[in-house]
């Protein structure tokens, strides 16, 4: 797999870097603002760019502006962000700009390689990666939301662990990983689920995790 | 008294020559008037009563004089107070007239002369009283102009502190305990064989998880990333969805203010949101930003709750110094049942 890195910090850009390649990760270009972005992913045609949000000149959402119009013009490439914050407003943005292959990470789960790992590969193959934080956001802004909270008040705390995993973007075999259950009984769950919340059953990972955060994003605003 | 008065009376001087020929107009009847009734009585001959006649015309012609002074006057807070000051004489005067006309009785007209001379007095004092020796006027006008600047300077310095602060955390020690917790994790990945090992390393890199979060909830609290990213209605609308109430915006600032007043701003809003969930669970909020032409940022902050909100409260409270140090004005206005609303008022120029 072929990445780009974008980062002004150098000493967190190098170690990222080393991590990836560590684990197999071949990080072709580096830069460190959002025009470099566009340069890199233009010269190289990575599968994957890890941006961080906030960058040089602006040291605001440069890097989340400079995300979504790399998404925007290079369809199929995986765009992570790295955040040192959860601003959910961010997410949505980078959830709307595009179909598949969008992640969105506190810069702090880095530390956990492994998963840090399996959601950089998920991102490069399409799928999403949210941040738990995000999660949680999202669910509390649709529980705030009102008669939609009610259905979410109706899943057990079991459905409800499942619920938020899966739109982290996590399969059900990485579900089930994650809570130490069996395929069949998360696929139950996640039936459960779907008939509870009332959205359309699909057997693919990604248009199910589109489902959930459609779903959960429906109460902002 | 007459002559006395239309003498003293700058007519030729006046620009409106319709209003000085009304008065000279005045002038000639009351004098024509006088001299019918003093024919008149020379005719008929008894007691002088035709004094009380001039005395009569006299007063209607000396108020004409000087309503005609104080409309010429009244753009001029000095010359209507000497125009304020002939009134008062010429009413004593008549009093005096009254006095001597009736026989020069019991001295009743000193009161009135006390209480207009005591009047004067005061408002002299609120014109004049900078003049008196021992006010130094001057002195204490420099001293706000001082105060004025060195707090805009203060309040200045601590915004740009904060922000320093602020981008110092997160380049630096957040960014090092990022690293350090990359190191910790890629450290964790090689320790495979000693499971006791490996769970101290997680063990630190968790800590290190923490301190990272509890940096980051400080960055907030000094102004959330969004505010300074997008301005502020893109931060209410951050805040409203996060409220676990609704919460309408109508916000139209076309430009952004200062940092530090948009900061402030930004905190009234999230404080009187966070009230708003607390005690006024399931009623709608309804936030309004506005940007006066006078260069004021309006907020107002308005429920349905139940309202008899504590204005002394201490998160109110702080936010009224938080504001008032801006030269703004925080209002809340709760009457019980009747909902709650918080205005603040912020000045955005200099």
């Amino acid at each position: 797999m072929r990445a780009v890195i974008v980062e002004d910090l150098a000493l967190l850009r190098e170690g990222i870097v080393a991590l990836l390649r560590e684990n197999d990760i071949d990080v072709v270009a580096q830069a460190e603002d959002g025009p470099g972005l566009e340069r890199i992913v233009a010269g190289h045609k990575p599968d994957l760019a890890i941006v961080d949000v906030r960058l040089p000149p602006t040291f605001t959402d440069e890097g989340l502006r400079a995300a979504i119009e790399a998404r925007r013009r290079h369809p199929g490439l995986g765009v992570l962000v790295l955040s040192q914050y959860v601003e959910p407003v961010y997410t949505a943005e980078l959830l709307a700009s595009g179909e598949a292959g969008v992640g969105y990470l506190l810069k702090e789960r880095v530390g956990d390689v492994r998963a840090f790992i399996e959601a950089v590969k998920r991102v490069a193959d399409g799928g999403t990666a949210l941040d738990r934080e995000v999660v949680s956001e999202l669910m509390r802004a649709r529980q705030a939301g009102g008669d939609a909270g009610d259905a979410l008040g109706s899943l057990t705390p079991r459905e409800r662990e499942v619920l938020e995993l899966m739109a982290e973007g996590r399969s059900n075999a990485a579900v089930a990983r994650a809570m130490v259950v069996s395929g069949g009984a998360v696929e139950k769950h996640v039936r459960n689920i779907f008939a509870k919340l009332d959205l359309p059953a699909s057997d693919d990972d990604h248009r199910r995790v589109l489902a959930v955060l459609t779903y959960l994003r429906a109460g902002d605003g | 008294m007459l002559v006395v008065v239309s003498e003293s009376v700058p007519l030729s001087r006046a620009p409106r020559r319709g209003r000085n020929m009304r008065f000279e107009l005045h002038v000639c009847l009351a004098l024509l008037a006088g001299l019918v009734v003093t024919i008149f009585w020379v005719a008929t001959g008894g007691y002088f009563w035709p004094v009380w006649v001039w005395f009569g015309l006299a007063v209607g012609v000396s108020l004409h004089a000087v309503a005609v002074r104080a409309w010429a006057a009244r753009r001029d807070r000095e010359r209507s107070f000497r125009v304020k000051v002939e009134f008062c004489a010429l009413v004593a005067g008549y009093q005096w007239i009254i006095w001597a006309l009736s026989g020069f009785g019991y001295l009743w007209p000193l009161w009135p002369m006390l209480g207009m001379g005591t009047a004067l007095a005061i408002r002299a004092l609120f014109l004049y009283g900078d003049r008196l020796p021992w006010v130094d006027r001057k002195a204490l006008v420099d001293r706000v102009d001082v105060l004025t600047r060195t707090r805009q300077g203060a309040l200045d310095v601590q915004a740009a502190e904060l922000r320093r602060i602020e981008r110092d955390l997160h380049d630096g020690a957040q960014a090092r305990l990022v690293a350090l917790s990359m190191h910790l994790g890629r450290a964790e990945e090689r320790l495979t064989g000693q499971p006791e090992v490996a769970a101290l390393v997680r063990a630190a890199r968790e800590d290190a998880g923490l301190a990272i979060a509890e940096l980051r909830d400080l960055a907030r609290g000094i102004a959330p990333p969004i505010l300074a990213d997008r301005g502020l209605k893109a931060a209410i609308e951050a805040l409203a969805r996060r409220s676990a109430i609704g919460v309408k915006i109508d916000a139209d600032p076309d430009r952004r203010p200062l940092p530090v007043v948009e900061t402030a701003a930004y905190f009234v809003v999230a404080e009187a949101l966070t009230n708003v969930a607390k005690h006024a669970a399931g009623a709608a909020a309804h936030v309004r930003v506005t940007l006066d032409t006078d260069d004021t940022l309006v907020l107002e902050i308005a429920d349905e709750g139940p309202g008899g909100a504590d204005a002394a409260g201490s998160g109110l409270t702080g936010l009224r110094s938080r504001v008032e140090a801006l030269d703004g004005t925080l209002v809340v206005s709760s009457p019980a049942g009747g909902g709650t609303t918080v205005r603040a008022q912020l000045p955005c120029g200099r």
